[in-house]
């Protein structure tokens, strides 16, 4: 007979290995909880998941609003009593809030999983399942201002392009326009033809947060960001303007040939010129003109809390030809943004720098009223310093008071801040995109934050900045 | 009427299976507790077993309406009887938690293929109780065996024999050789081949108690898993490839050829990896399963789809889709519980799993006889890997490999093989038989 303690002792590898294989189990159960509660969400909405069709066969799928209580998609039966998803307003909000029929896209896709879970009472829930009867879905509150909204859908008109609002202190979105655009209601119908390549419109594609756009002289925002890195915060510039600016075989024009003259860095801005710009280009250190643009998320995926953005490309290196530097640096060559991210910047500057990330889906509210999930702003942090957004809040002022945006009416109450942009994006020079990207304060202190563009519209002082003042009337109204 | 049952089974059904889980985790504590308090938390598991089969069959019963199910539940607290009654006779001591783990897995395989389909599950019923009377049978013959180490060398060459069988004669399925048919029973060799290799390599290892004895089970593990590798079922090959390195480690206690071992093992993974395509396929199935998911990783994604929608709290039985799942009655059974059962249900029942191969650990430490330490050891180390390859797949912790889910899936090699594996463990302080000595308690 053997002790125990011998017993032990000589079988003690038995239990190293059964903790071995029991350790593989806790880390599989690890594996299994972090699944469930941050990657599952990814397979659930995606498109060969077919699972829904089981939800919708005990709850109605619920009511989507704007932030002011419009209906803006909601369940309805036709006379056969089947159920139809309807849009009231048709291509008003059909980026954003897409659509169910074909698969599923928008909100309604991101949401779909909320929109069927129904949160009413249980006891009312028990008493619909024995009648037969389906309960109704939560109800998708949107951070969309119904009116401004408009105002941008009317404003854009004719144009492809697209507008984005977002308040700066939250990151709320309260106004997102794509055209082309497409009918949501008859989505499956036209379906062929919505999506026929040949025609290449890409209706289906929301271009404020996945268009990848030349940015024009709206992207001196960041190299003037640049400029005051490699200055320490001092803006003391001097230039001498003669309407053009040479590197290597190239020339750069100022916008009409103007010759600004002497100006100083807020001129150069507010006057959007060129030469200037591009001359500052010249002088940045390109690993830190770069640091400066991934500072300001270019080339990253951007802090939102929507489904899916676009990467903005900025793409300079050391082996840059100088010719391509330069215009770089006036918002031309091989940089690409969305209008969502140069609305973000322009919302970091009119927060003192803190960047709150934008959303779309405010909260869900079950069928009875209860609030059942609201979502909190997130701080992103501060994207550029507080004095730089000082300067370059100034720098913005004086575009809209004496520079390039002058002209444009924004109305007595609102004291507006932006940049225009003219972007050119063929070899033909007269056809460009409009761009207007800032922002507005009104009496109260309420600020709004926008990007638009307008596709080959021409100057952006011209169409993208009127725009702009008519979203911010609806807005500030 | 039907929705109301199934929403609250949801409930009751998560409330038996925490409370078997919560007691199942006191038990592996098993030798530490008295045997009063042993007893009635035994008694107390098998009533949470039972009463979650009898929910689960009756909220089917009431979705499907088919009174069927009631008898599939009576049929299987035959089998439970049936099976608790032969262990009692065969040996001194009943490690009622390891049965009652068995039995719980049962009444899921029950449950789940009843609500996969139905006429799997009476099949699985007619296997149970086959599988039942068959392994009984082994176990009498083993039992009678004089001094079984002897046979050790007959043990490797049929097992050789019968896998190289495979490779070469049998049928292709997902890109692997893995059985052959006999008439209309498809007869899986690997999975008893298992065992022969345990009984061999133990034989080895006791027989020679020195170097001898590591080498030649070495040179005849590696045969097997050649064979193996040359019938391309590398999830087998690699069960028993870990069984032989644990085993080898039980019995020599040498960390330097533990880390030996899996370093070559580690080496052989990674030539297996660039001479199998299919192996490749799966790699990307497993590392971005949505990128191919019509193609490659529909398996799998359907597999999340199905856990994912379900969510903690499961749909309810009858409610959910897992019937899209491809293979879903044998390799991804484990998604279709957890799409409607709940991730929570998941979960107990991968602790479930954890404590049953602690408990057969358990068994193999108080066994006094060495022969069948080592093959209980490896007994454990087989149940262990392959539920974790297989739960492991399904949630795409691991590749998948295309394994079963012991006493859960749908199968009779496996579940014949599984049953006799438990009833090794349970029995062996009764089983080793040495004329020489009559029965040897040392």
């Amino acid at each position: 007979m053997i002790d125990k303690k011998t017993h032990r002792l000589i079988r003690k590898e038995i239990y190293i290995v059964a903790v071995l294989f029991f350790g593989l189990f806790i880390a599989m159960i690890i594996y299994y909880c972090n699944y469930l509660e941050n990657d599952s969400k990814d397979f659930i909405y995606n498109a060969y998941n077919s699972r829904f069709s089981v939800f919708s066969d005990d709850v109605v799928r619920g009511n989507i609003y704007t932030a002011d209580g419009k209906v803006i998609a909601k369940t309805v039966y036709d006379k056969d009593d089947n159920e139809v998803r309807t849009y009231p307003d048709e291509r008003l909000f059909c980026h954003a809030v897409g659509y169910v029929g074909q698969g599923m896209a928008g909100l309604e896709a991101q949401y779909s999983f909320d929109l069927l879970k129904s949160n009413i009472p249980l006891e009312d829930q028990i008493n619909n399942n024995l009648s037969g009867n389906k309960s109704p879905g939560d109800s998708l509150y949107t951070t969309f201002d119904y009116d401004t909204q408009m105002a941008a859908f009317e404003g854009l008109g004719m144009f492809d392009g697209a507008v984005i609002a977002i308040e700066p202190d939250t990151g709320r979105i309260v106004a997102m326009v794509s055209k082309p655009d497409y009918d949501p209601n008859t989505i499956s119908k036209y379906w062929d033809d919505i999506t026929d390549s040949t025609k290449n419109k890409s209706s289906l594609l929301n271009r404020a947060t996945l268009g990848a756009y030349p940015p024009g002289s709206t992207f001196k925002i960041v190299t003037t960001i640049a400029f005051l890195r490699a200055n320490d915060g001092d803006d003391t510039f001097s230039y001498n303007c003669n309407g053009k600016y040479d590197v290597d075989d190239y020339t750069i024009h100022c916008s009409g040939n103007k010759k600004h003259g002497k100006e100083d860095l807020l001129k150069a801005f507010s006057n959007s010129c060129n030469s200037a710009y591009a001359y500052i280009g010249m002088e940045l250190d390109r690993d830190k003109y770069i640091g400066t643009t991934e500072d300001l998320l270019f080339n990253k995926e951007l802090p939102t809390l929507l489904e899916s953005t676009k990467k903005s490309s900025f793409k300079i290196d050391s082996s840059t030809k100088d010719s391509i530097v330069a215009q770089t640096a006036i918002g031309q060559g091989n940089t690409t943004v969305s209008p969502l991210h140069m609305c973000m910047i322009a919302s970091a500057i009119a927060n003192d720098g803190v960047l709150m990330e934008p959303y779309l889906a405010d909260k869900l509210v079950s069928a009875d009223g209860q609030l059942v999930s609201q979502t909190e702003p997130v701080e992103y942090g501060q994207l550029v310093s507080k004095e730089e957004s000082k300067l370059l809040q100034s720098y913005m002022a004086a575009v809209v008071e004496e520079g390039t945006a002058e002209k444009v009416d924004f109305g007595d109450e609102l004291t507006v801040y932006g940049k225009t942009g003219t972007a050119e994006y063929t070899e033909n020079k007269n056809i460009t995109h409009s761009w207007f990207v800032g922002y507005a304060v009104d009496d109260n202190g309420n600020k709004l934050a926008i990007a638009v563009i307008m596709e080959s519209a021409g100057y952006g002082s011209k169409y993208a900045a009127p725009l702009a003042a008519k979203v911010f009337e609806a807005y500030f109204q | 009427m039907v929705n109301v049952i199934t929403s609250f089974s949801r409930i009751t059904i998560l409330s038996f299976v925490l409370i078997f889980t919560i007691i199942d985790l006191i038990q592996i504590f098993e030798y530490k507790l008295n045997e009063a308090v042993y007893s009635v938390l035994s008694t107390i598991q098998s009533v949470m077993v039972v009463l979650f089969l009898f929910n689960g069959l009756y909220v089917l019963f009431m979705a499907k309406d088919d009174p069927g199910m009631i008898m599939l539940g009576i049929f299987t607290c035959v089998f439970f009887v049936g099976f608790y009654v032969a262990v009692s006779k065969l040996c001194d001591f009943v490690p009622r938690a390891l049965i009652n783990n068995m039995f719980l897995f049962i009444s899921f395989g029950i449950v789940t293929l009843a609500r996969l389909k139905t006429e799997l599950a009476a099949k699985h019923m007619i296997i149970l109780f086959v599988a039942l009377v068959i392994s009984l049978l082994v176990m009498m013959v083993l039992k009678i065996i004089d001094r079984i180490e002897r046979y050790m060398y007959i043990f490797a060459v049929v097992g050789i024999i019968l896998l190289l069988i495979v490779a070469f004669f049998g049928k292709v399925e997902n890109g692997a050789k893995l059985s052959f048919a006999a008439g209309p029973i498809r007869f899986q060799p690997s999975e008893f081949i298992k065992l022969s290799f345990l009984f061999f390599i133990s034989g080895c290892i006791v027989t020679y108690k020195d170097m001898r004895g590591f080498l030649i089970s070495s040179v005849g593990s590696a045969i097997h898993v050649i064979a193996l590798v040359l019938a391309r079922d590398l999830g087998t090959a690699l069960i028993f490839l870990t069984a032989y390195v644990f085993v080898m480690f039980i019995a020599y206690k040498n960390y330097i050829v533990l880390s030996l071992e899996i370093g070559v093992a580690t080496i052989g993974g990674i030539l297996a990896y660039n001479y199998f395509p299919h192996i490749q396929t799966r790699f990307i199935a497993w590392t971005d399963p949505l990128s191919v998911v019509d193609d490659k990783g529909y398996q799998i994604s359907q597999s999340l789809f199905a856990i994912g929608t379900g969510g903690w709290l499961g749909s309810g039985l009858n409610k959910g889709m897992p019937n899209k799942i491809p293979v879903v009655t044998m390799d991804f059974i484990f998604a279709a519980i957890s799409e409607e059962m709940g991730a929570i249900v998941g979960l107990c029942l991968i602790l479930c799993f954890g404590c049953t191969v602690i408990l057969i650990f358990n068994g193999a430490f108080n066994c006094n006889n060495s022969f069948y330490m080592l093959v209980t050891s490896g007994i454990a180390v087989l149940f262990a890997v392959q539920t974790i390859l297989n739960i492991g797949g399904v949630i795409k912790f691991i590749p998948s490999t295309g394994v079963t889910l012991p006493f859960i899936s749908y199968g009779g090699n496996s579940m014949l093989s599984l049953m006799i594996y438990i009833l090794i463990v349970s029995c062996c302080n009764n089983l080793y038989f040495d004329s020489r000595q009559g029965r040897r308690h040392d």
